[in-house]
């Protein structure tokens, strides 16, 4: 019987993430009135169980700044400060609010739904200077939302034939369908922690996606959950390893080191497809600069999938394009080159919102890899410290299962929330929205359209 | 009309939130000299005590005075008094709405005047639209400063040579904010500044209550696309009906109320059942070309011939062609809704991420029309992300008439920007909220006149800016971008 794809969630909370953004100190002047308790509707203020006399400690990871108790209390007692453990979260892209966002969506599973307006700055750069359209009066819109209409967000990873060659000797396509354009790196971080690998893959098993494993930190618990895991190995490595482990697999990526010699890679992936003529590969890019020899093997069908790979804060090539820069122009190029349709483009990093996904998508991919950003979900804080020492939120010790559901949850409601930017597009299946620059505004291109005739183009980009 | 005073309106708080806090170190000595040097009242000695406290540090202004005679810093003998920044100051507020920002509005309402000291009233910190531009004021002296008072700030909402005239003497009136979203005694404060001010203010959805039928006159009614509350008599009587296709918080996505906030008494209204989450749908489902839209309008022309319509729009990238399809089924205003626009609840991506800011809309729509030849028939009234004066001067000179505010008016009631309003128990300040025992916070005879009084700080403000610029009448202000000058935030 035909079954609408759904997500199951169920919130999950971790005692890592449990961290507020303010903190309400309670001065010596306090007069243990109680009035702070009859004005806090979050429960912050309460007495102090051992002696009624007394006001306890404000609980502040429960205060949502309404400033109520501190504005009523009449001996000006209460004060209200920023947590600073909250504010040193994450650094200048990961930034507190971000991760306290993606936190939250792993907890719940649900779209973070908030009262009042935007808060944040008028644009940015990267991904905050692009803005999604909508739809008017005009184009019928969807509602996929509250599940009247259905709006479909599988995308196929792999290789299509453009046009039919021989009617006699079908070339079937050969690509897997992933049911949300999210794939996931295991191990983002490299501290190979088993209960986290095995979280993420079991966690994409379950979605019906695609997790990225390496060779050389795949273990046998991962074995009933194969056809769901992309093999990854360096370009001059993949005959080193388990042999076993290449017959089955299915999905393997190469990833290019800095320089190889020309002829390598052609060897390589011929070498593969003669093994295995139904795998897919896929070629992990690190540079925006696309070269001849790239086009030429995707021509000759020995490449299926491209991944371009930006740094933790979306950066190609160490800071010289941003990831949708660089997704847009190998998106043209590949277009122009009639070769767009026959593979799947992937970006991945830098992706930490919801809003991330479909933007990226925008710009030219056909789906997006996400890597920190599930780390975050399990508590990550971005700190780096685990590569000096121990994980300060724990991430090795974390229980799979409770892990699994944390990413379960975060990539529903990132599911969710691509299903509203969709329908208030009204686009109904997200395989129309790759490419479609024409349903977003860019920053530059808006502010000059708008702008330009009043102030000089000088003032405006400086 | 005749001119509206402000009457002083003190907050509703014991502790005041202010920019700075004063303190007294142990060297005082109650000497009291500070009480009398201090002109905004920050120290006082209370009644049958004999020790001075810095009771109102929220009226502080800062180290601007340590310049006069009247410091409290310098005037004390011994040194005893210091001044810092709050510590609740760095914890209020956002790129959009800073602290400074709240905290003006907060002193607006309260006296009904420009802000004084030197706290930043005019612009917000979020980087870009109107926050990085301003007017350059080079007085042109063409108006006399002893004829400010009639600068002309009002403006007219029908341009269509047909149907009734209308006019409001300032160029804003509110926002459709539903019972539900907000509390009854939040709307009538709305609703009587309204009456004072002979603007108008807006049901939004959420059905009529009768408790607005005295104020009729200044209450648009708006029809939108889960016509909750609508029926024949509330269109009958409104004198503008607002339909509502779409709101810039959350453009494409429809309307939402949690179910927390959807009490018995607000079901009534919207002829619903309570508790459950109401979803308004998006689109209008029998709306899907400007035919269907003209068939929508004439219904309501029908219902009520004198009525002024007035379309409520998000910002895409073709809104332009939205305005003028508007336009000819028969719209007597537009009525632009920004990106960055309030809501009661809305999904935090939309907020940001869908169709664009009300900044970039206005030139685009307001230049079309202007190439369409029909500006000068259609009333564009913008909204979403409109904070202060400033921002609707900022809005005209881009080339709106007008504008629509809805945040200001629920930050002059005392709104810190929370953002707790979607669900639970609703506003923990008493303002969006349907909860019976919070909703007691607010007296509308308080809000009104909290209300009332930052409309005349905006209108005082509006005339001192014509009076640089030299205009003698807001509707000349209208797309004169030359007027502005680009400043990147300072």
């Amino acid at each position: 019987m035909y079954e609408r794809y759904r997500i199951e969630t169920s919130p999950i909370k971790l005692a890592s993430t449990q961290i507020g953004k303010f903190d309400i100190i309670r001065k010596d002047n306090c007069l243990n009135c109680g009035q702070c308790i009859s004005h806090c509707i979050y429960d912050v203020h309460r007495r102090d169980e051992k002696d009624h006399r007394k006001m306890a400690e404000p609980v502040s990871h429960l205060c949502k700044n309404c400033f109520a108790c501190v504005q009523n209390c009449p001996g000006q007692a209460l004060e209200m400060v920023r947590n600073e453990e909250f504010e040193s979260l994450g650094d200048a892209y990961w930034t507190p609010p971000i991760i306290h966002a993606i936190w939250k969506e792993a907890e719940e599973g649900k779209i973070p739904v908030y009262g009042a307006g935007y808060r944040g700055r008028f644009k940015g750069s990267g991904f905050d200077a692009i803005w999604t359209d909508m739809s008017e009066i005009v184009r019928p819109t969807r509602d996929g939302i509250h599940s009247r209409e259905y709006i479909a967000t599988a995308v196929d990873v792999g290789r299509k034939p453009s046009w039919i060659i021989d009617f006699e000797n079908l070339d079937l396509p050969r690509f897997h369908e992933i049911q949300i354009p999210m794939l996931f790196e295991a191990d983002p971080l490299g501290i190979r922690a088993k209960n986290i690998i095995l979280a993420v893959v079991r966690a994409a098993h379950e979605l019906g996606t695609l997790a990225y494993v390496d060779f050389e930190n795949s273990f046998d618990e991962l074995e009933p959950y194969i056809k769901s895991v992309v093999l990854r190995s360096p370009l001059d490595r993949i005959f080193q390893t388990d042999p076993a482990l290449l017959r089955k697999a299915s999905f393997v990526e190469l990833t290019l080191p800095e320089s190889h010699p020309a002829d390598e890679l052609e060897g390589v992936l011929t070498r593969l497809k003669s093994h295995n003529p139904a795998l897919l590969v896929s070629l992990g890019l690190s540079s925006h600069l696309f070269t001849e020899e790239l086009f030429r093997l995707v021509e000759e069908s020995l490449v299926d999938v491209l991944n371009l790979s930006a740094d933790h804060h979306g950066q190609c090539s160490g800071g010289e394009m941003f990831i949708t820069d660089s997704t847009r122009k190998l998106h043209l190029n590949l277009v122009k080159r009639h070769i767009r349709d026959g593979i799947t483009l992937l970006g991945k990093g830098g992706i930490a919102a919801a809003e991330h996904v479909p933007k990226l998508i925008i710009c030219g991919t056909d789906a997006a890899v996400l890597d920190y950003s599930l780390m975050v979900a399990l508590g990550c804080r971005m700190c780096e410290e685990c590569r000096i020492k121990d994980c300060p939120a724990g991430l090795p010790g974390l229980d799979s299962e409770a892990a699994e559901q944390r990413i379960i949850n975060l990539a529903c409601a990132w599911r969710d929330q691509l299903l509203e930017i969709l329908s208030a597009m009204g686009i109904r299946d997200v395989r129309r929205l790759r490419g479609e620059v024409g349903r977003a505004m860019f920053y530059e291109e808006i502010e000059r359209e708008s702008f330009g005739f009043i102030f000089e183009e000088r003032y405006l980009f400086k | 009309m005749k001119a509206i005073e402000p009457i002083p309106c003190s907050t509703r708080y014991r502790s005041e939130i202010g920019k700075y806090q004063v303190s007294l170190t142990a060297d005082c000595f109650h000497c009291g000299v500070c009480i009398e040097a201090c002109p905004s009242g920050v120290l006082e000695r209370k009644e049958g005590f004999n020790y001075v406290a810095a009771l109102n540090s929220a009226r502080c202004q800062g180290p601007l005075c340590q310049a006069g005679s009247f410091s409290c810093t310098t005037r004390c003998p011994v040194d005893a008094i210091k001044i810092d920044l709050a510590p609740q100051w760095k914890a209020l507020g956002d790129f959009r709405w800073t602290p400074d920002l709240i905290i003006t509005t907060w002193q607006q309402a309260e006296t009904g005047e420009i802000p004084l000291g030197n706290l930043e009233y005019r612009v917000g910190g979020s980087g870009g639209g109107f926050d990085c531009f301003e007017f350059a004021l080079d007085n042109p002296g063409s108006v006399p400063f002893s004829e400010i008072e009639k600068i002309s700030t009002s403006i007219c909402l029908n341009r269509r040579g047909e149907g009734r005239s209308l006019e409001i003497p300032i160029p804003w009136y509110g926002a459709g904010m539903s019972f539900g979203s907000v509390s009854l005694p939040t709307m009538l404060s709305r609703a009587r500044a309204a009456k004072t001010w002979q603007t108008f203010t807006s049901t939004g959805e959420g059905g009529y209550p009768e408790e607005l039928v005295p104020y009729k006159d200044h209450v648009i009614t708006q029809i939108a696309t889960g016509l909750f509350g609508v029926r024949e008599e509330t269109i009958q009587r409104a004198p503008i009906i607002e339909f509502k296709y779409a709101q810039g918080a959350k453009p494409g996505l429809g309307g939402h109320l949690l179910g927390d906030k959807n009490t018995p008494a607000v079901a009534r209204k919207r002829e619903a059942i309570p508790w459950t989450s109401l979803f308004s749908p998006f689109p209008f489902h029998s709306v899907y070309s400007v035919e269907d839209h003209k068939k929508h309008i004439d219904w309501v022309k029908t219902i009520h011939p004198d009525a002024l319509i007035s379309v409520k729009v998000s910002t895409p990238s073709d809104v332009d062609m939205v305005a003028v399809g508007s336009y000819y089924a028969g719209a007597n205003i537009i009525n632009l809704d920004g990106g960055y626009g309030g809501t009661g609840a809305a999904p935090e991506i939309a907020k940001k991420n869908i169709a664009m800011p009300i900044e970039y809309a206005i030139t685009k729509v307001h230049r079309f029309l202007v190439e369409e030849g029909i500006r000068d028939e259609i009333v564009l009234l913008a909204s979403g992300g409109i904070r202060t004066a400033h921002d609707i001067a900022k809005s005209i000179a881009l080339g709106a008439d007008g504008v629509i505010i809805g945040t200001s008016e629920l930050v002059a009631l005392g709104c810190v920007r929370c953002g707790n309003c979607e669900s639970g128990r609703g506003c923990p300040r008493g303002i969006a909220t349907t909860d019976s025992e919070l909703d007691q916070l607010i007296d509308p005879e308080w809000g009104a006149q909290r209300i009332i009084n930052l409309y005349a700080a905006w209108q005082k403000q509006l005339r001192l800016l014509l009076y640089q610029v030299g205009l003698k009448d807001i509707k000349g202000l209208r797309g004169r971008t030359d007027l502005l000058r680009y400043t990147n935030g300072r």
